[in-house]
């Protein structure tokens, strides 16, 4: 707890939380202290000493410096402003002032601001380049060595905040510089371009390059022309004041022609939101912000750089409608009152259930809320379903058996904060990656542990303390071992399961099988390691469980989510911070396009279709009956259609004809339907079966809202026009609605969601205005607009409050006869998204991440004869991929592993089946066995050497600023003017 | 049976309708604009009288060139140094008190002013004539002023701060 102390700040007595640094205290006082190297969410790191000040008569860096009782400050003595200058002069020695010229010269440039700050006039020591020139080769963004003050900001994103570890300063070289891995370009290391070192760089020095030569109104001049007139801007400068005045209009003006917006990124459901320039419709730079409530100055690749998609030459900007062997541009007038006519005559021929509608995990809240009451309202069925079928359906299953809600248990601060972190089939490094940096960072610098259980040795799993590689599908078995073990040993909370858990004694019997010798036999998990596993979790003050599609997408998908909360009902870890079950949501949207009833069965805020007082609620502000059976879901449909019962589909932001399980019986279903509708931002392979192809608009061209994994509503606003003729799908579902004689009348996104949080009491205090820019709020939301970032802190919602274990029996995976020999793994990159629709459009993406590939094992590779580009086929019952090799220790074995962004040939779900969980139909896209044959011996690997993968990382703690206070020509600004410290301390 | 397809016939639009929307749309904004457009005509105009567009159309045609030869020019010492004198006579200007110089300005004036109406004196002055000067009250009132004005322009009052 921190305290509040007495101390003087420049004569003057004043009381400062004692947990303040002298330069928060001075700051908090409305007092000016330089500060150029302090960045609010890096903290101290002590490079520029631009922060000297004056404590007990000693001059220390008022950054790092903690307050005492009774310490006696002075920020603004002629020597400290003297100590200060010294510093300042360094900076400027390192740093060329060209502001007018300089795409940095935004309002927000350290030093620019600090120049001005001080009244610097001159510099006391002449600008001298440095003997490097800039580094160009990366896509995204640039480093100019003439630039930099060696500040280490960037080195501390990368090492501490993103922790891949690659960026560091060299100290020891005559002219210091920031280098990448052991000093290469930084295309050929081992940088994610995940954006923290431009986002944090307090100049241009580190800069992304959408910004190079547009931001200001004479940066575009070019090099033979800019030189010159820097150097006469230098020569001319009679004191920086008027250079900077100029400079300040110039940046003013630039205000004019630069819009700044803040988004919701519309890749994974992390959920990390900033600001997004624009100049017309070009994207110069995505900003992120400390305020942004999930994310903070976080960034992966895709959310700071990958946004190349929304200006494609391939967005539909039209309706199509099919017409023979292809497809004819059409009006919306003529394409809507189409769709109206045959969903009419479907419905009257075949009744409303011959019809389904499927919302996106991309699309907002309210645009899923609209789907759903297109066709429960309007069309009179039950049948919609989203993409969380896919994905994170038996997680939300696992949930609500166990406690409730189907979502995570707190925020992802308590992940950070939380001692222990299991991770659990989930690739987080790739999948949600700036989830995953908190991670990374806590296990780094903070002491937290981390256990990972997955059958391939990604990046988590080489940071992890515990490692576990169990047989594919029997993670229920080694949970419920540990489980068992710990209530065996007498380690399970006991308090908590006799005041909040139900059905424990049932649920003891249960275990009974699982001892360690059955766990070890099907897991291949030894006795030692479950001990292990359990006795971390013991020692525990608190411990977090994530996990993703490694558990889901399996028989017992369901099942082994329910055994995670299970794990966690028994040693207490729900309801206090740092404490809870992570079902890790894919998409932005994943979370937001269940909660706003786009299920078969639930209504908004998980209200239960069958229930009767529900459906009056809906039925008396909607104005007409409501369906009353349970509707198909995804999984169903696809089988309805093969049966002929379902005729008609609307599906939107969803390439179902790929990312759905068995692509071959899918597409034949599609092939069967009478009438088929798909809204997209491009032709997708889905689209290509439509009938008519509706063109939509991406989140940057559209207000509305998202819901992350922390079940965090957040606002995005429109930050470009409409591209062509494409629309918000929540203007075009109403357009379809109208036409079908709906009557209604949404101006804007937030008439939606006012009516939704009316009937849905879970979100009853959502509102726009409480979402103003970066606010934000956590589901359930009471109606005074208190939210709940942290569940289950007084009961569980059950009737009597107390959450329930869950007796569980194993389900074996899927068998395959002997000939598919190899385990078929499957899952994400970072740097692609999904299908692939949207991240290969980025031309710096595609060039360091070109194609999909197969993961093989060395041992394989030496079985088979394989090497990176050897051109193999893989079988299954169901279908055959194409694709090239990739030999990586990553995997071990007869497991091969394959990211899931192809398209075509190598599209992973033609080698899946259509088996699903047996309690929520999630296709089990994990159980997949296939035989191998050689197509091409030899050929170019798949994955160029300026993959990151290649790179070699070069981990330490911060920037190291030890080093530089050890070169022989540095002097601390404080010793130097020790002479007239002296003085001054005589004179007063 | 609808079978995949990739083929889109684009809504091609004949030359004269993309005309057509394109005269339409110049149309709204001239509409739109009107009162402003009128007298950005005139202004246009008195340019073209002035031979300013001319000139002009030669600066934008070679932008980049122009530019060069501007910034080589400027770049030139003696232009360098005339900037830079400007600027530093801008902030001296700046720094000068107008409102203490006012009352010794009029002064100057009524100073000027005497010696306009004797121009034509050519009375030769001796020493006498001087001594005897100052005992005249305005002689006596200029030369302390003067020795005020003399003093304070020695003193420099950076180096005792």
């Amino acid at each position: 707890m921190s305290e509040t102390i007495q101390v003087t700040i420049n004569g003057k007595s004043t009381v400062v939380n004692d947990r303040m640094s002298v330069l928060d205290a001075l700051h908090n006082n409305e007092l000016d202290l330089p500060s150029v190297c302090y960045h609010p969410s890096l903290g101290a790191i002590e490079t520029c000493d631009t922060c000297m000040v004056e404590v007990n008569g000693e001059i220390v860096r008022g950054c790092s410096t903690r307050l005492s009782n009774g310490d006696n400050i002075n920020s603004t003595a002629p020597h400290v402003k003297k100590a200060q200058d010294i510093a300042m002069d360094r900076i400027l020695y390192n740093h060329e002032l060209y502001c007018t010229v300089c795409d940095y010269n935004n309002g927000t440039c350290e030093i620019h601001n600090t120049v001005k700050q001080m009244k610097k006039d001159h510099q006391a020591v002449p600008f001298d380049p440095k003997p490097e020139g800039i580094d160009d080769s990366n896509a995204f963004y640039r480093y100019d060595p003439d630039q930099c003050i060696l500040c280490g900001r960037c080195v501390e994103a990368c090492q501490d905040v993103q922790v891949t570890e690659t960026i560091t300063i060299d100290w020891e070289r005559e002219r210091p510089r920031v280098i990448w891995d052991n000093d290469v370009p930084i295309n050929e290391s081992s940088c994610v371009s995940c954006g923290h070192c431009s986002t944090v760089c307090p100049c241009n020095a580190m800069m992304e390059k959408g910004m190079e030569g547009e931001a200001g109104f004479l940066t575009g001049i070019p090099d033979g022309t800019l030189r010159p007139m820097i150097e006469l801007t230098k020569n001319v400068e009679t004191g920086y004041n008027s250079i900077l005045a100029i400079s300040d209009m110039e940046s003013a003006m630039r205000e004019n022609k630069i819009k700044k917006t803040k988004t919701v990124c519309t890749y994974c459901g992390v959920g990390c939101s900033f600001d997004v320039w624009t100049k017309g419709r070009d994207i110069l730079k995505v900003e992120p912000q400390a305020e942004a409530p999930a994310n903070g100055i976080s960034t992966c690749v895709k959310g700071k750089f990958g946004w190349d998609y929304v200006n494609s030459e391939e967005r539909l900007t039209k309706p199509l409608i099919r017409e023979g062997e292809s497809f004819r541009e059409a009006e919306w007038d003529e394409a809507i009152k189409l769709i109206a006519s045959k969903f009419s005559d479907i419905k009257q021929h075949h009744g409303p259930d011959a019809l389904s509608f499927i919302s996106s995990s991309k699309c907002t809240n309210e645009e899923s809320y609209l789907m759903q009451k297109l066709g429960r309202r309007v069309i009179g069925t039950n049948n919609i379903d989203n993409c969380s079928r896919y994905c994170q359906t038996p997680a939300t299953k696992g949930l609500f058996r166990t406690v409730g809600y189907g979502g995570d248990s707190g925020s992802i601060t308590d992940i950070e904060m939380s001692e222990l972190v299991i991770v659990i089939g989930s690739n987080t490094s790739e999948s949600h990656p700036v989830l995953s940096t908190r991670v990374k960072r806590s296990n780094k610098l903070h002491g937290q542990k981390l256990i990972v259980s997955d059958l391939r040795k990604h990046e988590m799993a080489e940071r992890s303390d515990l490692f576990i590689r169990p047989s594919s599908g029997t993670d229920l078995v080694w949970l419920s071992a540990v489980t068992k073990y710990i209530i065996d040993q007498g380690w399970a909370d006991e308090a908590f399961l006799k005041d909040r858990v139900n059905g424990l004694a049932d649920y003891i019997e249960s275990l009974e099988p699982y001892t360690l010798e059955y766990a070890e036999n099907v897991t291949g998990i030894s006795q030692e390691e479950l001990i292990k596993i359990a006795t971390m979790i013991h020692e525990a003050n608190s411990t977090v469980a994530l996990w993703a599609m490694g558990v889901t997408q399996h028989s017992g998908g369901s099942d082994t989510s329910t055994a995670i909360s299970n794990l966690l009902l028994v040693t207490g870890n729900y309801g206090k911070p740092g404490t809870g079950a992570y079902p890790l949501r894919g998409h932005n949207n994943v979370q937001g396009a269940s909660d706003f009833g786009s299920m078969p069965n639930m209504m908004p805020g998980y209200e239960e279709v069958t229930d009767e007082k529900v459906r009056e609620k809906y039925e008396k502000a909607w104005g007409s009956p409501l369906p009353e059976e349970i509707g198909l879901n995804n999984h169903e449909m696809v089988k309805s259609i093969h049966d002929g019962n379902l005729k008609c589909m609307y599906l939107k932001g969803e390439d179902m004809g790929i990312v759905d399980s068995n692509l071959n019986y899918v597409h034949a279903a599609f092939e069967k339907l009478d009438f088929f509708v798909v809204q997209d931002l491009f032709l997708t392979k889905t689209a290509e079966y439509a009938d008519v192809v509706l063109p939509a608009s991406p989140s940057l061209e559209k207000e509305g809202t998202f819901t992350n994994t922390e079940r965090r509503i957040q606002r995005l606003y429109q930050a470009l026009e409409e591209l062509g003729d494409s629309k918000p799908d929540w203007k075009i579902i109403m357009m379809i609605a109208n036409e079908l004689g709906a009557d209604w009348n949404y101006d804007h996104p937030r008439d939606i969601m006012g009516e939704a949080t009316q009937l849905a009491d879970m979100f009853a205090g959502v509102s726009y205005d409480r979402l103003e820019g970066y606010d934000s709020q956590q589901w359930p939301v009471t109606a005074d607009g208190k939210d709940t970032p942290l569940l289950f802190e007084e009961d569980f919602p059950f009737p009597d409050g107390k959450a329930r274990l869950f007796p569980l029996e194993w389900t074996e995976p899927i068998q395959f006869d002997d000939e598919y020999d190899l385990h078929v793994n499957n899952g994400r990159l970072l740097e692609h998204f999904h299908e692939g629709n949207m991240t290969y459009k980025s031309e710096g993406i595609k060039a360091k991440t070109p194609e999909s590939f197969i993961e093989v094992s060395i041992e394989l590779a030496e079985e088979r004869g394989l090497t990176d580009g050897t051109l193999v086929r893989l079988s299954s019952p169901y279908g055959a991929i194409k694709l090239k090799c990739l030999v990586t220790d990553r995997v071990q074995g007869k497991e091969v592993y394959v990211p899931l962004n192809d398209s075509g040939e190598g599209a992973i779900n033609l080698l899946t089946s259509s088996y699903a969980d047996k309690d929520t139909d999630t296709p089990v896209y994990k159980e997949v066995k296939a035989k191998m044959e050689i197509l091409k011996d030899k050929g170019s690997s798949p994955l160029p050497k300026v993959n990151h993968r290649f790179g070699n990382p070069q981990p330490q703690i911060g920037v190291q600023v030890e080093r530089k206070w050890a070169r022989k020509d540095y002097l601390f600004p404080g010793d130097m003017v020790k002479k007239e410290a002296s003085r001054f301390g005589k004179g007063h | 049976m609808a079978k995949a397809i990739k083929s889109i016939k684009k809504i091609e639009l004949t030359e004269d309708e993309k005309r057509a929307i394109d005269l339409k749309e110049i149309e709204d904004a001239l509409i739109d604009n009107k009162e402003a457009l009128l007298e950005t005509l005139e202004v246009v105009g008195h340019m073209k009288d002035r031979g300013v567009i001319s000139l002009l159309n030669g600066m934008f045609g070679e932008g980049d060139r122009v530019l060069k030869v501007l910034v080589d020019l400027l770049s030139t010492p003696e232009n360098t140094m005339a900037i830079k004198n400007l600027m530093l006579l801008v902030g001296a200007l700046g720094r000068i008190n107008v409102k203490e110089l006012e009352p010794l300005i009029d002064r100057l004036n009524n100073g000027i002013e005497n010696v306009a109406d004797n121009e034509d004196n050519d009375h030769k002055t001796g020493y006498l004539d001087l001594f005897k000067a100052l005992k005249d009250p305005e002689i006596n009132r200029s030369l302390s002023m003067l020795l005020l004005f003399l003093k304070g322009m020695g003193d420099d009052k950076k180096s005792n701060m």
